[in-house]
C-alpha cells in the first residue's frame, strides 16, 4: 500500500508540475521585454500577377491579450530595452526603469497603468477647436460613450490589421476575429474588391461599420480607399476619437518577408483640422503553414453595469 | 499521510511563502523608496539613477503594464506626457494680487503649454487671457484654439515669451524630473540641511539656466529654483514651492501632484495657488500653432529681431 501511495504521490506531483513547465516553455518561446515591432525575415512571397501575396494569418505576434504590449506600440511608444524607450511620431526619448519589483500588480494597479500607458504616445488627431473638450469628455467617460462596449464592432480604422487576409486576383478578404476582455470587440469582415470600380457616391451609401472600400495597387503597397462609414465608432480604444459619416479612410499595406505593416490615414473635414495618420503597425505572419482562426467566443458584455468610477475598463 | 506531516510540510511551506514574500518587501523597500541612496549620501557618492527614479516614483511617473503577464515583462516608462491643472488663488500683476480662476494645459511631447487665467474684480481688474507656447512658438489666444479657423478668434504671436513660458512647464515637479534625467552626467545630488537637492542645467532653448530641486523625505519635489548663469539676470531667479501632494484627479490615476503651488520671481510673489483638480490621465490636449504665428516667427527671424 505504501508503495502505490508513493507512486500516487510521485504521479500527481509530476502532473502537478508539467503544466507549469509547458506553460513556461510555452512563453520562453514569445516573451518579450520589449515592444519593438518585430523585424521581417524570410522573402515576400508573390501572386502568379506580379503583386505581393499579402494572404495569410497576420496573428504571429499572438492573439489577444498576448498582443497587448503590442498595442502599446500600436498607439506610438517603442519600448527598445531595459532602459531605452522612445515616442514614435517624434523620435522623442522617453525615460525608462527597469522593474524594481517581482510582485504582480493588483486590477486597479494593472487598469490603471494599462490606461496610462496606452495614451503616452503624442501621435493624435488633430480635431477642429470646438470639438476639443468633446472629444475629452469622451475620452474620459469612455466607460459610458464608447460606442463599440457592449460588443458593437469595432470599425475602420480601430480594427487595425486583419488576422486573416484572403487575395484573390480581384478582389480581397478581411477577417477581424472578436476579442474578448480588455479589447471586447465584434467579429468583422470585409470583403474589398480590386478590379478598378469607382466609389459610389457618398450620399447614395448609408453608412456602415465598415463602410465601402475599394483596393488598388501602388507599387508593392495595397491601398484600401474606404468611405460610406456610419458615424458609430472611435478611431481606437483610447481617446475618444470620434468621427462624423463624411470620414475616408485610406489604408497602406506593405508585406516585406513575415511582416506586415499597416497604416491609416482618415480624412474626415468635418471634424478634423487635418488628416491623420495612424502609428504604423506590424503584424507577424502565423509561420504554421496549417494555422487556422479559431471561432472567437461570444461577445458578452457584463462589467460595464458594475463600473463605479470613470477608470477606464 | 499522517497529520504531524502534513502539519510540518504546511509549516514548511508558510515558512517558505514568508520568506519570499520578505525578501520581495525587501527587494521592493531597497530599489523603490531611494531610501538607500540617501542614506550612502552621507558620506558618499548618491546614485543619480536612484534618487532620479525614486523621485519619479513618488510622483507616480513609471509604470508598466502587467497585462499578458507571462508572455511580456516591459520595463516601466514614464508615462506623463499631457496634463491639465484647475486651480484657483492669488495671480499677482507687478505687485498687485488679484483672485483668478487658473487653468494649465500642458504636454511634454512635444512641449508645450497653454494657461487660462480669469482673473475677477470689478472693471479693469477683471480680465481673461490665454497665453499659449508649442516649442520655439508663443502666442495669446483671443479664445481657446483661436486662429486655427478662419474668422474663428485671434491668434496674436508673442515670441518674446516663449522662453519664460516654456520655463513653466519645465519647473513643474515632473518636467524637473524629466529634465534632470535627460541632462545625464550634468545632473549632480548633494545633500542640503539633510534633504536631497538636484541641480541640472536646461538644455535647448532654455539653455543657460540652472535648475536646482529639493526633495523631501518622501522623494516629493518641494522647492525648485531656477537660476540663469548670467549672473546680471537675477531678476530673472524663479522659486517656485511645492506642497499638499495628492492624486487630485477625477479620474484616479495614481499621479501624484502638488495640492499648493506657490512661485515667486525675483523674490517676488508670482502666483499663489490652491489646486483644485489635476486630470493627469493623459487627456487629449493638443497645441496646433496657427499659421500667422508661423508666418511671424518667420519674419521674426528674416529680420533677426526676436526673442528667441
Amino acid at each position: 500500500m505504501r508503495s502505490y501511495r508513493c507512486y500516487f504521490i510521485t504521479t500527481a506531483a509530476l502532473l502537478c508540475l508539467l503544466p507549469a513547465t509547458l506553460c513556461a516553455q510555452e512563453f520562453s518561446t514569445i516573451r518579450r521585454t520589449v515592444n519593438a515591432p518585430p523585424k521581417p525575415s524570410g522573402t515576400t512571397p508573390r501572386t502568379p500577377d506580379g503583386h505581393p501575396d499579402l494572404t495569410g494569418v497576420w496573428n504571429g505576434l499572438g492573439d489577444n491579450l498576448l498582443g497587448v504590449p503590442n498595442q502599446i506600440a500600436n498607439d506610438g511608444v517603442s519600448i527598445d530595452s531595459e532602459n531605452s524607450s522612445h515616442d514614435i511620431a517624434t523620435g522623442t526619448q522617453i525615460a525608462t526603469f527597469p522593474r524594481n519589483t517581482t510582485r504582480g500588480l493588483n486590477n486597479e494597479q494593472g487598469e490603471r497603468a494599462a490606461s496610462l500607458l496606452r495614451r503616452v504616445g503624442s501621435n493624435r488627431p488633430i480635431y477642429k477647436p470646438q470639438y476639443w473638450d468633446m472629444v475629452k469628455e469622451f475620452d474620459q467617460s469612455a466607460n459610458e460613450e464608447d460606442p463599440s462596449n457592449n460588443c458593437m464592432p469595432a470599425g475602420i480604422p480601430r480594427a487595425g490589421i486583419p488576422s486573416y487576409i484572403g487575395q484573390y486576383p480581384n478582389s480581397f478578404i478581411f477577417i477581424y476575429p472578436g476579442q474578448g476582455g480588455l479589447i471586447a470587440t465584434q467579429t468583422m469582415y470585409r470583403m474589398i474588391p480590386a478590379d478598378g470600380r469607382k466609389h459610389t457616391p457618398l450620399e447614395e451609401l448609408d453608412g456602415t461599420y465598415t463602410g465601402e472600400g475599394i483596393a488598388h495597387w501602388e507599387g508593392d503597397t495595397l491601398v484600401v480607399d474606404t468611405w460610406g462609414f456610419n458615424s458609430s465608432t472611435w478611431f481606437d480604444q483610447i481617446g475618444g476619437y470620434f468621427h462624423s459619416e463624411n470620414m475616408r479612410v485610406i489604408e497602406r499595406f506593405h508585406r516585406d518577408g513575415n511582416t506586415l505593416t499597416w497604416t491609416a490615414t482618415v480624412e474626415d473635414p468635418d471634424v478634423l483640422l487635418e488628416p491623420w495618420t495612424t502609428t504604423p503597425r506590424v503584424a507577424l505572419l502565423n509561420p504554421k503553414p496549417d494555422a487556422v482562426l479559431p471561432e472567437s467566443l461570444p461577445c458578452s458584455e457584463r462589467d460595464l453595469t458594475h463600473t463605479v468610477t470613470k477608470e477606464h475598463h | 499521510m499522517p497529520k504531524k506531516i502534513i502539519l510540518q510540510i504546511s509549516m514548511i511551506a508558510a515558512a517558505a511563502a514568508f520568506v519570499g514574500h520578505t525578501a520581495v518587501a525587501q527587494n521592493e523597500g531597497k530599489t523603490g523608496s531611494g531610501a538607500e541612496a540617501k542614506t550612502a549620501a552621507a558620506g558618499e557618492t548618491m546614485d543619480r539613477a536612484k534618487v532620479l527614479r525614486a523621485a519619479a516614483d513618488a510622483l507616480g511617473m513609471v509604470r508598466w503594464s502587467d497585462i499578458g503577464a507571462g508572455a511580456t515583462r516591459l520595463p516601466g516608462i514614464d508615462i506623463i506626457t499631457t496634463m491639465e491643472i484647475f486651480a484657483s488663488g492669488t495671480v499677482y500683476n507687478g505687485a498687485q494680487p488679484t483672485v483668478a480662476e487658473y487653468h494649465a494645459a500642458l504636454a511634454y511631447i512635444p512641449p508645450a503649454m497653454r494657461v487660462e487665467i480669469t482673473r475677477k474684480g470689478a472693471g479693469e481688474a477683471a480680465s481673461h487671457s490665454i497665453q499659449t507656447v508649442r516649442e520655439n512658438y508663443a502666442w495669446n489666444e483671443s479664445e481657446i484654439g483661436a486662429g486655427l479657423i478662419p474668422g474663428k478668434g485671434i491668434a496674436t504671436p508673442a515670441m518674446p515669451a516663449a522662453k519664460g513660458r516654456l520655463l513653466q512647464l519645465w519647473i513643474l515637479p515632473y518636467g524637473v524630473v524629466k529634465a534632470a534625467i535627460a541632462a545625464g552626467d550634468k545632473t549632480k545630488l548633494l545633500m542640503e540641511n539633510g534633504a536631497t537637492v538636484i541641480t541640472f542645467p536646461l538644455s535647448g532653448s532654455l539653455a543657460g539656466t540652472t535648475v536646482t530641486a529639493t526633495l523631501d523625505s518622501k522623494n516629493l519635489i518641494t522647492k525648485v529654483e531656477t537660476r540663469p548663469d548670467n549672473p546680471a539676470l537675477t531678476n530673472m531667479v524663479t522659486e517656485t514651492e511645492y506642497s499638499d501632494y495628492a492624486d487630485h484627479g477625477e479620474v484616479l490615476t495614481d499621479i501624484k501632484s502638488p495640492g499648493h503651488i506657490v512661485e515667486k520671481q525675483a523674490g517676488r510673489p508670482v502666483l499663489d495657488l490652491q489646486v483644485k483638480m489635476v486630470n493627469a490621465n493623459d487627456p487629449y490636449l493638443v497645441f496646433p500653432v496657427p499659421a500667422n504665428v508661423k508666418a511671424a516667427t518667420t519674419q521674426t527671424s528674416a529680420t533677426g529681431t526676436g526673442g528667441n
